[in-house]
Formats: C-alpha cells, structure tokens, sequence
C-alpha cells in the first residue's frame, strides 16, 4: 500500500489501514474474485485455502469470429492476416510494456516490442482455435488483473504507474514461488503462459534466432559437416566425465 | 481418357499406387490413375527455407494443419473436410490422411529400415499374430531394387535386425551430431547398439533430384526431390513414359463386378462435380492405404459378394495394427550451453538406436514378444513456438534460462511392433456417410498385454540411457497403457487385407492378389501380415514393385 493518499476520508478511507482484503472489497474486486477455486490445486501437489485476499477477473470475452486459414492454406506466401486482430490498443500497450519487461533490449539485441513481438500476440490470441482462445483468456484476464492491481496499490494503472513499480507487481507474480500463493497463483500461470508466447514470438524473428544461436536453414553444397571441432571437445569431455565412450557401427 | 487405352486401373497416388504405376508402366502397360486428393507439386509448392516466424502462430499446429502450418498434408490431417470416420464407444483411435497427389509420401519420416527374416516369420517363432507367405529371402532383391530408385542413404550393420543391402545400393549418411553421439555412447555402456538411420534422402544426386542440402524439414515437402515422394520422382518417371493417366480429386466409392462376381470397372465421386463415373479395366489394384482400401471392398457389396468384395474369408477390415509409440526425454544437464553449430542435417535421426532383443527373445528372456526402436529427438532446432527450459522470472536472467536449455534435451521415442487382436478392426458404419455419400470406416481398439509389456520395457530402458547420459529424473515413469499411444497415432496402420498362404484366413495371397477376385489387387499397407516394428513404407514399395511385376507377367502371359 502506499501511503502518498490526500483523498479525504469520504471518498476513500485512510488506505494504509486497510487490510488487503478490504481494499479488495472497497475497490469492488473481491466480488469478481470468482474464478480463484477454494482450494487450488498445484503442480506440486501443494494446495493453498483461499482466504479471500486474491482477487482475478472473470472475464466474458465475445466469440471470435474468423475462420481458421484451412486445410490447404498457401505456403509458399503464408497469409499475412489470416484472422481480425481482437485486441484493443490500450491492451496492446500493455502487452507491449509487459513484454519489453519479459525481453528487454540487450546491447545489440533489441527488445521484444522492437521486434514487433506484441502483433505476434495479439495474431495469436485473435486465432480461432481453441488452444489460442484459452491463451487468450490468460493474457486478457493478467492484462485486467495489473490494471486492478496497481490500482490496489498506487491507486493508478498499470501502464500510468512508473517502471520501478510494474516491476514490483511482476516480481511478486514471475517466480515459481507465486505459484503457492493464494494472491499471486492465477496471474503467475497466466503470466508464465505470456512469458512463454513472448518468448517463442522473440525467438522465431531474425534477431530472437540470432540471439539464441540457431545456425541452420541455409543450404550446404556438399556433404553435411557435423559437429565442428569445438563441439567435439566439448562432446569428449562430456563423456569423459560421465566415463563413456564413442563408438559408431 | 476416351483415347487411352489403358489396361490398369490404380486406386491411390502414394507409396503403393505409384510404385504400382511407375513398375507396370516401364514394363509397357497403360495404366489409369485416381487419386482422390487435388493435384500438388512440391517444386512449386514445397516451402522451403521458410521461417516459422513467418508463417501463422510461429508455425504451431492446430486442427487445420496438425502437425504445423508448412507440413505437406494437403486437405487432410487427423480430420479430412467432408470424409469424417467414427469409432466404437470407449476406441480412441486416429486415422491421418491426405487428400493430394502422392499422399501420404509427400509428408513422411522417410525412415526405411528392411524388414527382416525374424518379421517376415513371427509366428513361427513365438505362436502369434500371423506368419507371412513370403520370407526375407524371397523379398532380398526386390529391396535393392526400390531402394536404388527411392534412393536410401545409411550403411550396413551386420547387425541382425537390419538385413544388408547389396553392394552399392545405399547412398552415404550424413555425419552424426552431438547429441546422437551421446546418446549411442550411453547405449554402448548398457549393450546396446545405436547406429546410422536408414532414410529415404538422396545424399547424392539421382535421376532428375538432387542431393540433399541439409536445410528445410523433410515433412514440407522437398522441392528439389532429396527427400523421396512419389510427386517429384516415380508419378512423373511413369508420366515420361506416355503410359500413365492421373485423375485427382476422384474419391472411388466402390469396385464393381458383374453377373458372376468379376470385377469390371470402379466408381468414383469426381469432387468438382459431385458426379459419379464408371471406368472398365482389366485389372484393379487398390493402393488407397490400408483403411481406405477396406472401406471401398467392404463398400463394393453385390449378390456374389454380399460381405463385401474380397471377403469371403470375413478378414477385410480385420487385423488392423498400427506400431506402438511412447515418447521418454530429459534435460541433459552436460548440454547445457554446449557449442553451437548447424545441426539441421537431413533435418531427422542421423542415429538410431534399431532392435537389439531377438536373441534375449529367442532364449525367453523378456516377457514381451516382438521389438521396437528408439528415434532420438534433440538438436539446435529452428525455433518455433515453444521455448525449452525451466523458465522462471524475465529479462536477462529468463533468456540466459533459455538460451542454456536449448538444444540440451533429448527424446527418445519408441517405435514397436504390435500383434493383430480381435478388438482391433475397422467395419462400415452403416449409419453415416461422407459428403460424397459414400459410408464411412468406424475404427475399433485396443493394446493388448504384449505392447503394454514392450512399452514398460521401453520406458525403463529409454530412461536408463538418458540417466547413463546424466540425466535425473525426479518422477517415477507413467504406466504403460497410460503412456502408450493412441492407435492409429503413430500412422503406420496395416494389416485390413492381409496376404496369407490360405483363403480361410488372408485376403489376397503373395502377390497382393485377392483370393476371390483375380483381377482384384491391394498394394497399400493393408496385406501386411505383420506390423514389425520399422515404419512401413519401404516396404509397401518393395511389395509394390515386386507383385506388380508378377501382375506384368501374368498380363502378358494372357493368364489375366
């Protein structure tokens, strides 16, 4: 919570009193809290009771309406806007912001929003398959949950607040331990499901397939290479250590 | 077609069908080709060098294109538009097709291992399923044959699931890579040979296809023809000779026969149109793949066959196996961050790991009777949409997570032999019809003991090569009818017309000829007596090649 409020008591209370779970109620959250089981059952096999501190949208989102691209899609000149986009663009921004926080630019490697990663997801959540329309449930409800979120804490959205305090938000929801909380499960998987989106979305441009160090999809004349010489000294060193040894038919 | 006057008709442009064309054609026979799928060519329509981040969701599969966005199935898949199939309540089974030009061999692993004298004779050995009327000795050269033309590259091992090919017949194999060395070093400490894969890719020159250049996963199609499908290689070979018809998009919905019971002439829905033809010929062969060629000879009912044509054993639709798959990987700690290098290759298994039990089985020491082989999935891969690793937090620390898992897991995936059971078949389901109105297949299945028992052995023995390669596994291994694949997933379905020494209990005899109709052939995976456990194409062509060439002599004898 912070503390920086000068809103007189009538129109909201003095929020540093407020446990968690009243500023939920008083922000009309907890209401909508509806898709946070009672008990939530994780990976692990641990299990956390629901208190009533979590809060996560439960969101109505209309059909899409495209069709998928077919059977018999043309593959030499793949289509280049195969389905209408569906996401708005204060959504998109906020994509954009999570997802230059997930890939940042790195020296020479630009970040993921310079790459146009956010049009990558926003073509993949607008797909009418069913695997992208659950991912787009994920992704719209996360994008919700930062807005009530922030709000919850700087009484601003999340695209308004200052980078120091996203990060403060994402760090409670990017590690593995977010998956045990009860506050933090629902938008940890989501997010997890967005990071790795982003992620593949970096990787395929040409850039994401430098900077992961694929090499292939160029053509050899001649017979295949194989491993370079590095490769091999790496190789029988590792075998070395695991006290194996070659031996080919 | 009104002027060409063919002799034969071919039911099917696959792996059968064309090496059934391209073999009679050479041998002067006027051949007439259907195919129920639209006309494809791979040199204008194969994508190659395409990045997956330029086509739809980074190239992922979905139900329009199952196995991603630039493989080659044209109108098919798990699904085909207009052509369902049903299955029994409590069968899970998946029937893939394709609806193009060539088929199926347009997407296909290309692995080409020979059957051998052990999968040829498996009854005789151990009691089950059903023996072939041939052995290896009678199929030897008819293997060196087709292999010359597909063109196979890998080399001979000597070892006994692995039948030589003679000299000069197969082309060299690519260098293997880092992981496969590792994985065969692992296997050697637990006794167990890895070896190069046998593949259906040119590593030299051929005919009008060129070789391989390492770049373009082979199920997109090969434009410059390395990979074999019969598009770039045996429909335009037989075309060249002036002998060969094709007509696409004519789906046959039944074989006809006359007053007493000969067959005449075929029926086919012209897709376009929606009419239906009838075509006379003097001979028939059936090469729709293992399913669809069932379905039309139980579809072809008359007075003189009411079970259907071809049946009066009651074995069309019977016996229907696929292979057993199950899938074991880990994260191989010691290839974390390893060197980076072009590890594209013939774009498959460079290494594999080929059955190494028949003595152990011979001497009773495993408690399941047939083998399997394990294909290793690692590599530098394009990316695509899925990162590998165990992602956690983001920035610089989440691509770091990344970019050490990748190309540090390896997979290996077991392919077995499965025996024939009588709760796994397919029949006519009276009820529905496709939009050509013709009736479909409904599947039945079930894995019995033996493959469940293979699959656990598999497990445990794919989990200890990857532990002997330094990975650790936290969680005990699935059960194997949980881990085991759905039938038909594998797509390797054979056996609906299987060839036997008898008319009691096979459907066509040696020759791929149906017991009750002489002018009758199958060359499609459905007279496979057994299902060994190496992927079944080079071996539709080799019988193929060889029976078409009996029928060639018996055109020309005037026996038929």
């Amino acid at each position: 919570m912070t503390s920086n409020s000068d809103n007189s008591m009538d129109e909201k209370p003095y929020k540093t009193t407020l446990t968690r779970r009243e500023s939920l109620k008083w922000l009309g959250l907890l209401s909508a809290a509806v898709a946070v089981p009672a008990v939530i059952s994780l990976s692990g096999g641990k299990t956390v009771a629901e208190t009533g501190k979590a809060h996560w949208p439960k969101l109505s989102l209309p059909q899409v309406t495209g069709k998928g691209y077919g059977k018999d899609p043309n593959l030499i000149v793949p289509p280049e806007a195969p389905w209408p986009l569906t996401l708005e663009q204060q959504e998109l921004n906020t994509i954009a912001v999570l997802s230059d926080i997930i890939v940042p630019r790195e020296g020479n490697v630009p970040s993921a929003s310079e790459v146009k990663v956010p049009d990558v997801v926003n073509e993949w959540v607008s797909a009418p398959y069913a695997r992208q329309q659950a991912d787009r449930l994920e992704v719209l409800s996360l994008v919700v949950w930062l807005e009530d979120e922030a709000k919850l804490r700087y009484d601003a959205g999340f695209r308004a607040i200052t980078n120091m305090e996203r990060l403060s938000i994402i760090d409670d929801i990017a590690y593995k331990k977010a998956y045990y909380t009860e506050e933090y499960s629902k938008p940890a998987e989501a997010f997890s499901r967005l990071r790795s989106l982003v992620l593949s979305a970096f990787f395929c441009t040409s850039e994401g397939t430098k900077d992961i160090g694929y090499m292939g999809n160029v053509p050899i004349a001649g017979d295949y290479p194989g491993p370079t010489k590095e490769a091999m000294q790496h190789l029988n060193g590792l075998l070395d250590q695991l006290g194996l040894s070659l031996s080919i038919a | 077609m009104n002027d060409f006057d063919y002799e034969v008709i071919v039911v099917g442009s696959g792996a059968g069908g064309a090496m059934a064309a391209y073999t009679l054609t050479k041998k002067g026979h006027k051949v007439l080709m259907l195919e129920a799928g639209r006309d494809y060519d791979p040199k204008k329509e194969s994508p190659m060098f395409k990045r997956n981040g330029e086509a739809p969701l980074m190239g992922a599969g979905n139900v329009d294109k199952d196995f991603g966005f630039y493989d080659a199935t044209v109108d098919g898949g798990w699904t085909v538009p207009n052509e369902p199939y049903t299955k029994a309540e409590g069968t899970e089974f998946y029937w893939w097709r394709a609806r193009m030009l060539g088929g199926r061999t347009n997407h296909w692993g290309r692995y080409s291992l020979r059957f051998s004298e052990h999968d040829f004779k498996g009854k005789s050995r151990d009691g089950l399923g059903a023996d072939w009327p041939i052995e290896y000795k009678d199929i030897a050269s008819w293997y060196d044959k087709t292999e010359e033309i597909v063109g196979i590259c890998g080399v001979n091992t000597g070892l006994d699931d692995m039948p030589d090919a003679s000299e000069g017949i197969l082309q060299p194999p690519p260098k293997p890579r880092v992981p496969e060395l590792l994985v065969a070093a692992a296997a050697k400490k637990l006794g167990i040979p890895a070896v190069p894969m046998r593949r259906a890719v040119l590593t030299r020159a051929k005919d009008q296809r060129a070789a391989c250049f390492y770049a373009t996963p082979c199920g997109h199609g090969c434009s410059i023809g390395a990979a074999f499908q019969t598009t770039t290689s045996l429909i335009p070979m037989a075309k060249k000779t002036g002998r060969l018809q094709v007509v696409t998009d004519a789906m046959v919905k039944e074989v006809n026969v006359d007053d007493r019971g000969k067959v005449t002439a075929v029926t086919y829905i012209d897709k376009k149109t929606k009419e239906a033809h009838t075509l006379q010929a003097r001979v028939i062969i059936l090469a729709a793949s293992a399913c669809e060629s069932a379905r039309i000879l139980l579809n072809s009912k008359s007075e003189r066959h009411p079970n259907g044509l071809a049946n009066s054993s009651g074995q069309v639709g019977r016996n229907l196996m696929d292979s057993t798959g199950v899938n074991l990987g880990a994260m191989i700690p010691g290839l974390q961050g390893r060197p980076k290098y072009n590890e594209d290759g013939h774009t498959a298994n460079h290494l594999f790991i080929p059955w190494w039990g028949h003595k152990m089985q011979e001497k009773g020491e495993l408690d399941f009777p047939r083998g399997y082989h394990f294909e290793i999935g690692s590599g530098f891969h394009q990316p695509g949409a899925g990162v590998s690793g165990d992602l956690d937090g983001y920035g610089k620390s989440l691509k770091d997570i990344a970019k050490r898992a990748y190309g540090s897991y390896v997979g290996l995936s077991l392919r077995g032999e499965m025996l024939p059971n009588e709760h796994s078949y397919m029949e006519i389901d009276e009820e529905v019809k496709d939009a050509w109105g013709i009736p479909v297949a409904k599947f039945h299945w079930k894995w019995s003991e033996h493959e469940l028992k293979q699959v656990e052995h598999g497990l445990n023995t794919a989990k200890a090569i990857l532990e002997a390669m330094g990975a650790k596994f936290t969680d005990s291994l699935p059960k194997a009818e949980d881990a085991i694949s759905k039938g038909g997933e594998i797509i390797h379905e054979v056996g609906s017309t299987r060839m036997g020494d008898s008319p009691e209990d096979s459907v066509t005899n040696q020759w791929g000829q149906t017991w009750d109709c002489e002018n009758l052939f199958v060359m499609d995976a459905g007279v496979f007596a057994s299902n060994p456990h190496k992927n079944c194409t080079l071996t539709i062509m080799t019988l193929a090649m060889r029976n078409s060439s009996w029928l060639a002599e018996q055109l020309k004898q005037g026996v038929l």
